[in-house]
């Protein structure tokens, strides 16, 4: 019975607590009490606070407060003992009914907490919700027992008659008439008991057998439940077999589904060859469009940004306001239903989030990396170094992502060809597992793969074979080479193993003597290598060409690289001995063997690899630099110089690759070495410096942009280069061609930016000059270091040459030239007229032209042209006539302000002021309308202050007089109780009396 | 060798210091200034120590007076051994002084000049420490004398002892009477080159610093500031410094020189007129005297009438001398061997001031403009940068030459440039109707800074005179200091040596065959 109590409680409980809230929100107004005030001056739209007030409520309120603050204040005055109300919560009148009972249970809860009972675990004490205890409410299980049925009858379940009969039968006198009497009030008592205890029986004996069949359900139910559904899978997978059986699926498909089943995250697309191309062009393109920028100084910069705008409004005001000028676009399909609007706009208005939801991996995704690309380009300029290390990283990605789609063998026939052994291999895949950990690494690889892939395509020209990788399905042919080739490097890998371990039984290092033995055991091997040594002879066909001594040592450059193998890994151990180690390395080789082993050297200390290989790969440039230096270095015979230029040519690649490892620190070392340089030169200036000089301003234009307007190592180079041609003497033919020399580089510095150089110029002059046939009585002008009358004519032709046939190019043995031969002077006059050309054309829009180049004209009028071959005369007298005729038509108009557009008057300009204080006429200065609008301020607080205190002291005074009233009452009826009192003692006394 | 050498040198000097010492601490070992003296007699490059030991031994004796003479006037010769030994001591007093000077002209160069140095320490020493009592200022010109003529050598060209000779010019008492014996040393007839320019260097450092001109003079004030004295001592009188002496001597010099054949050789011409522009102008008594000979050195050309302008230019502002063509033949002046000069810098300076005054005709002015313009085309970056400089301060000055870089009227179509380059004359050259075409092409000069103000000069509304921070360092490292955000580096692998695009070496050389 109890439960049925609480339920109708639960439901009450609620409904009061609503009502409650609702009452609390519900406002009253009373018309009567509100008060409106008169507005002077309407404002639309202006909210005011003050329009209605309600002084009644108001008032109401103050004196509330007051009695609540004052008044408690003067309740307790004078008086030591106070009454303080502990109940939690109880003062707080923002706490509601609900919160304050929250706040008192946990303080009591907290209390049972204390220090005593904090072991007594089993601490039954009964929660409650609202009068029920959690228990009933958290019986989740449905109750057996229906007591909504009892609900239905009434009376505890008595019939109708007996109660009829048993309570409103109008007593027991009429029941006895009407039945006889012959029950008594007891039977029917005991008779109704009997009743009620049966009934309940047969009650107790349903349920149990309904609870008893429930439970027989639920079992059954249990067993047939697994039956049930397993049935319906096992059709589905038989169902599919059988499909597959129909269809005849193939195999590979199966195969391939596996495959895209296996992987967790699809990555990202191997891209056609096309759209690497493309995207390496888009690449360069923007690189470019940077550079362009470069080239440019800051202030040339400026204007330029201003005049992207398009179109221009008529009612354009001048204000920079930019309208948004997409075009607006209809969507038409023609009769094919594809729309008619050109692809690229399609893609632009498509939706930007939507996304294929499985890369299958052929599926486009140019969108996203070209966000990544923008991305990137904006990080490159933040972290250049940063990139750097992630570039080589991403490098090694490429080549695993390759891997994926191909055979093991390919994949160390890959590596093979690189000459990379499988220890690298193995460091390559936990450095790209960690890489692709790292989201933004992998974006930026997706970026760099194009280019990285590009390039390995033009290291190895065997197009076919990349090819074949990529479209994963190699011929027999193929795969029959490539095992092979992977045989034999895996055999190199035991090879080098081997010399490893004898180089650490013997460390005295008599490592030529191990690599003899070395050679013999590898003559099996090296037929194998035959075949990757073939790519490597098609390389060098050109430069077999030139010499053919080295052909033999090409075909041991695989003994060779294993040599060097073993030598790099202990490169950097000892590093005073860098150089030298290099030195040893390099010595004694063709160039392209030096390429491969400078290549191999930079592979194997990869900054992936360990963290200071980039600091031992910069100093491998430092070394490098060193090496050209001492290349270049007292040279002395033709072949000599052609030799170190063409390791120079093989060696640059790597520089170009180092630098771009660690762009500063090389910087540094350039610079530092172009200082060391200049000083030199700076000693003895009037002396040409040697080609170990030279060949590092050749160095500097392949590695850095020369078009820059301010470059921290071209610009350095530029002022080296042109103190030389223009502090320097030249009077032998060394001077003479290594100026050449420096100009043909100077044009290569400015061919972009189209510079002005003014002392190359002054050189060719100077150079025309020395061939040119001048006499005391007509003189020319010539700019210094060339002097008038004084330096010998050390270039000009004195006999008839015509027959003579000529180069008409400078050679590599002009360079080392002690004497100026004939076929000398011819070719020196025709470079430097051919340069003078090109210079000319480059200053072709300047004004200035003809007074830059009139005295060139001048002077190579005196030359004897006739005494020279007819070829190089002829080409002569064409360019004089060109650069003549050039300057005939060109036109000259006076330096003048650039037009500026009249601005527009500027219209609705608002007055704004700095402060709105409200009373514009006020000519105070700032400081003194702070003051007065302070003193204001203060007043009317002090208004307030006053005003408050004046109504808290009329509220003293009504307290006090209230009280006096009410204690003078209370005397009084205190003595009209006395009186009374004695009147009626009186009245008695006078009653006694009047008794006696 | 050399580190034998060097020990050989340390241990004599380690030897003579000792036998400086030891006859210095008593007469008993009187015979070790003889044994000193006598080693001037070998033959050597380098006579330092000895030097050095000397100067010592005779600083010493003159401070403690062991060299003065008492002889009194009616007396027989002193015969007492002390009175021998201060006459030995003389003795050996005046041959090491004259070995001394003799020593300035032989040997290491170190040792010439310490020679030198030497010979003037003991001058001070004998200035500060007199030989004979007297009650004025003292000062041994006899021994000035010795060394000047020494130094005024007719064989042996002696700059390097003179330069080091400055040093001791800044004392105000050695200029006085430098001037005074050099005017007494100078009547020479037909001296040789080098003896004229040993003369004119030491001329010129003794006019070093400056003599003090009456007008500005407040001479208790410069007596406090910068008066050095040589010989001074605390008990002696002042040094009586009179400028008046010092010019009338200065100009008694210069009158002598004049004489000679100053204009036969092209170094001495330029060295006489460097002294008389940079010191004796202005403390000649008559420089309009100096007229003729300017006036054929402004004929003479090159760096000899770049320096007779600048003497020209101070008679025209100061002294009232007229000097027909005078712009015509600064004009002249600005041709491409000027830069070969070491006067350049001085020659730009100079024509900054010719052309300061706002008076001169547009014409002039913009023909001159014009020219520097066209001959910064071909300077290099530093002549350049001055060259610009001076026409930038020319646009300024002259308002009416902003047609030449902003041309207001509707700028017509030439069909060659108005400007005669060939003309003489500057306000002939046409050059008013020509624009500064040249400037700009310096825009696009390829040295960052020069194309800077290059641009800064074109710009027609510049108000401030260009600024161009000389620090004195090279263009090179100062190039190298600069700082730079990003190091651009090179987007396109090269595949050999020959460049992606732009290859300009491969095309006029054949270097790999």
């Amino acid at each position: 019975m109890a439960k049925v109590k609480n339920k109708r409680n639960a439901g009450l409980a609620d409904k009061v607590h609503q009502k409650r809230n609702a009452d609390a929100n519900k406002k009253k107004l009373n018309p009567f009490e509100v008060h409106i005030n008169r507005e002077k001056l309407k404002v639309l739209g202006k909210k005011s606070k003050h329009d209605r007030g309600l002084p009644g409520v108001s008032r109401a309120k103050a004196i509330q407060k007051r009695k609540e603050t004052l008044g408690t204040e003067m309740k307790i005055m004078h008086k030591t003992n106070a009454f303080i109300d502990r109940r939690i919560g109880e003062r707080n009148s923002q706490l509601s009914a609900e919160e304050r009972m929250i706040a008192r249970f946990a303080a009591e809860r907290s209390r049972q907490h204390s220090k005593k009972s904090i072991y007594n675990l089993a601490d039954d004490e009964i929660l409650t919700h609202r009068g029920q205890t959690l228990e009933q409410i958290e019986k989740f299980d449905d109750p057996r027992s229906s007591d909504d049925e009892d609900d239905g009858k009434k009376f505890g379940g008595l019939d109708d008659d007996f109660v009829s009969e048993g309570h409103f039968g109008g007593g027991v006198l009429s029941k006895s008439e009407s039945k006889d009497g012959a029950k008594s009030h007891k039977d029917l008592i005991e008779q109704l008991i009997a009743d009620s205890k049966k009934r309940k029986a047969e009650k107790q004996k349903e349920k149990e057998q309904t609870l008893d069949l429930t439970e027989k359900l639920d079992s059954e139910w249990k067993d047939l439940q697994p039956v049930v559904f397993k049935q319906h899978k096992e059709e589905s997978i038989i169902d599919k077999l059988l499909n597959k059986e129909d269809k005849g699926l193939d195999y590979d498909k199966t195969m391939r589904e596996l495959r895209f089943e296996k992987r967790g995250t699809p990555s990202d697309a191997l891209k056609s060859k096309e759209k690497l191309e493309e995207e390496e062009k888009k690449k360069i393109e923007e690189l470019e469009k940077q550079r362009q920028e470069r080239m440019l100084s800051e202030e040339e910069k400026a204007p330029k940004r201003t005049q992207t705008i398009k179109h221009r409004s008529a009612d354009d005001l001048d204000d920079n306001f930019d309208l948004d000028d997409n075009k607006e676009f209809m969507l038409a399909y023609d009769k094919d239903g594809k729309p008619l609007v050109p692809e690229n706009v399609l893609k632009d208005f498509s939706v930007p989030n939507a996304r294929k939801k499985f890369d299958d991996g052929i599926s486009d995704t140019s969108d996203e990396e070209d966000e990544n690309d923008e991305n990137n380009d904006e990080d490159d300029e933040n972290d250049e170094d940063d990139e750097n290390d992630e570039d080589d990283e991403n490098d090694e990605d490429d080549e695993d992502d390759e891997n994926d789609e191909v055979d093991d063998n390919e994949i160390q026939h890959d590596e093979a060809k690189k000459g990379q052994t499988l220890k690298r291999l193995a460091s390559q895949e936990s450095s790209d597992s960690e890489s692709n950990q790292d989201s933004k690494k992998q974006k930026l690889s997706d970026e760099i793969m194009p280019k990285k892939i590009s390039q390995v395509d033009k290291r190895y020209k065997d197009d076919t074979e990349s090819s074949n990788e990529h479209e994963n399905n190699s011929t027999n042919k193929n795969n029959i080479s490539e095992s092979n080739e992977c045989d034999s490097s895996s055999d190199d890998e035991d090879i080098v193993r081997d010399e490893k371990l004898s180089i650490a039984e013997n460390e005295s290092g008599k490592l030529s003597d191990d690599d003899e033995n070395d050679d013999e055991d590898d003559e099996n091997d090296d037929e194998d290598d035959e075949e990757d040594d073939d790519d490597e002879s098609t390389q060098n066909n050109k430069n077999r060409k030139l010499d053919l001594d080295d052909l033999k040592e090409t075909d041991e450059s695989e003994e060779e690289n294993e040599e060097n193998n073993q030598k790099m890994g202990s490169f950097f151990d000892l590093k005073s001995t860098v150089g030298d180690n290099l030195k040893e390395l390099l010595s004694g080789k063709t160039p392209s063997q030096q390429s491969s082993a400078i290549q191999k050297l930079i592979k194997s200390y990869d900054p992936s690899l360990s963290q200071n290989n980039k600091e031992l790969l910069s100093t491998l440039f430092a070394h490098l630099l060193q090496y050209i230096h001492d290349l270049f270095t007292n040279l002395s015979e033709e072949s000599d110089v052609i030799k170190s230029f063409l390791i120079f040519d093989k060696i640059v690649p790597y520089l170009y690759d180092l630098v771009h490892l660690n762009k500063v620190s090389t910087k540094k070392f350039l610079v530092e070495l172009l200082k060391e340089k200049h000083d030199n030169f700076k000693r003895s200036p009037k002396k040409v410096p040697d080609l170990n000089t030279l060949i590092f301003f050749k160095l500097v234009s392949i590695l850095y942009p020369t078009s820059d307007f301010r470059h921290p190592v071209t610009t350095p180079s530029l002022i080296f280069m042109t103190e030389i041609l223009s502090l320097s003497r030249f009077r032998d033919s060394v001077s003479i061609s290594r100026g050449l020399f420096i100009v043909s580089l100077i044009l290569e510095y400015t061919c972009l930016s189209k510079r002005y150089v003014p002392s190359a110029l002054n050189f060719l002059r100077g150079l025309i000059y020395l061939s040119a046939n001048t006499s005391i009585l007509n003189p020319v002008q010539v700019v210094p270091p060339f002097r008038l009358n004084r330096d010998i004519k050390i270039l000009k032709l004195e006999h008839d040459c015509t027959k003579m046939a000529v180069d008409n190019k400078m050679a590599a043995r002009d360079l080392i030239a002690t004497e100026i031969d004939y076929s000398f002077r011819i070719r020196s006059l025709s470079t430097a007229v051919m340069m003078l050309k090109e210079f000319f054309d480059n200053y072709n829009d300047l004004e200035a032209q003809e007074a830059i180049f009139e005295h060139h004209i001048q002077i190579l009028g005196r030359v004897d042209l006739e005494l020279y071959p007819k070829k190089v005369s002829k080409k002569v007298s064409e360019i004089v006539q060109y650069m003549k005729q050039c300057l005939e038509v060109k036109t000259y108009t006076h330096m003048s302000r650039e037009k500026v557009r009249p601005k527009a008057l500027r219209l609705y300009e608002p007055d704004i002021q700095p402060v709105f204080t409200g009373s514009k006429s006020s000519k105070m200065s700032k400081e003194g309308a702070e003051r007065a609008r302070l003193k204001g301020k203060y007043k009317k607080e002090m208004k307030g202050a006053l005003r408050e205190i004046r109504r808290d002291k009329a509220y003293i005074a009504s307290v006090k007089i209230r009280q006096k009233i009410q204690s003078d009452n209370i005397r009084k009826e205190k003595v009209k109780q006395i009186y009374k009192d004695a009147s009626i003692q009186q009245g008695e006394l006078n009653k006694l009396k009047r008794m006696k | 060798m050399a580190a034998v050498h060097q020990n050989f040198s340390k241990m004599i000097s380690a030897q003579l210091r000792n036998k400086a010492n030891e006859f210095l601490n008593s007469r008993k070992n009187a015979n070790n200034l003889a044994d000193i003296l006598q080693m001037f007699e070998a033959e050597t490059e380098n006579y330092t120590p000895l030097l050095l030991t000397i100067e010592v031994i005779f600083t010493e004796l003159l401070k403690r007076g062991d060299l003065v003479q008492h002889i009194e006037p009616l007396k027989p010769i002193d015969r007492s051994p002390e009175a021998e030994y201060t006459r030995w001591l003389n003795e050996c007093y005046e041959s090491a002084l004259s070995r001394v000077v003799e020593c300035i002209r032989r040997g290491r160069t170190s040792s010439r000049l310490q020679a030198l140095v030497t010979a003037c320490k003991l001058m001070q020493a004998e200035g500060k420490y007199p030989l004979e009592h007297t009650s004025g200022y003292f000062f041994p010109s006899v021994r000035l004398k010795n060394i000047f003529c020494v130094l005024l050598d007719s064989e042996i060209s002696m700059l390097a002892p003179i330069a080091r000779f400055q040093e001791f010019t800044e004392y105000r008492d050695v200029q006085q009477h430098g001037l005074k014996v050099l005017s007494t040393l100078a009547c020479h007839k037909s001296p040789s080159q080098i003896y004229m320019q040993n003369y004119l260097e030491l001329f010129d450092k003794l006019l070093a610093t400056e003599i003090p001109s009456e007008v500005r003079k407040t001479k208790d004030k410069i007596g406090e500031e910068d008066f050095k004295v040589l010989c001074a001592n605390d008990g002696k009188p002042s040094f009586p410094y009179n400028t008046s002496v010092c010019r009338r001597y200065a100009n008694r010099c210069w009158g002598f020189s004049c004489q000679w054949p100053l204009c036969e050789s092209p170094r001495s011409h330029r060295r006489a007129l460097v002294l008389l522009v940079e010191r004796l102008m202005p403390i000649l008594n008559k420089p309009h005297l100096a007229t003729d000979m300017l006036c054929d050195s402004l004929d003479a050309g090159g760096p000899i009438s770049m320096l007779a302008l600048q003497g020209m230019l101070e008679l025209v502002r100061h002294h009232n001398i007229d000097y027909p063509d005078m712009y015509d033949r600064l004009y002249a002046m600005f041709e491409p061997e000027m830069f070969a000069t070491r006067y350049k810098k001085r020659l730009i300076h100079l024509a900054d001031i010719f052309l300061s005054s706002t008076h001169l005709p547009e014409s002039l002015v913009a023909g001159f403009a014009k020219r520097l313009s066209r001959l910064a085309l071909v300077a290099s970056p530093e002549d350049a940068m001055g060259l610009l400089q001076l026409v930038g301060n020319l646009l300024l000055r002259h308002t009416a030459l902003k047609r030449m870089i902003c041309c207001e009227d509707t700028p017509a179509v030439m069909s060659n440039d108005p400007y005669v380059m060939e003309e003489s004359s500057a306000s002939r050259s046409r050059a008013l109707g020509s624009s500064l075409w040249e400037v700009r092409a310096l825009t696009r000069h390829w040295q960052p800074t020069l194309a800077a103000v290059a641009r800064q000069v074109t710009d027609p509304d510049r108000r401030a005179p260009i600024d161009i921070d000389h620090a004195g360092e090279e263009m090179f490292d100062a190039e190298l200091k600069k700082r730079f955000k990003t190091i651009e580096v090179n987007f396109i692998r090269p595949q050999s040596m020959m460049l992606p695009s732009g290859e300009r070496l491969g095309q006029y050389w054949e270097i790999t065959a």
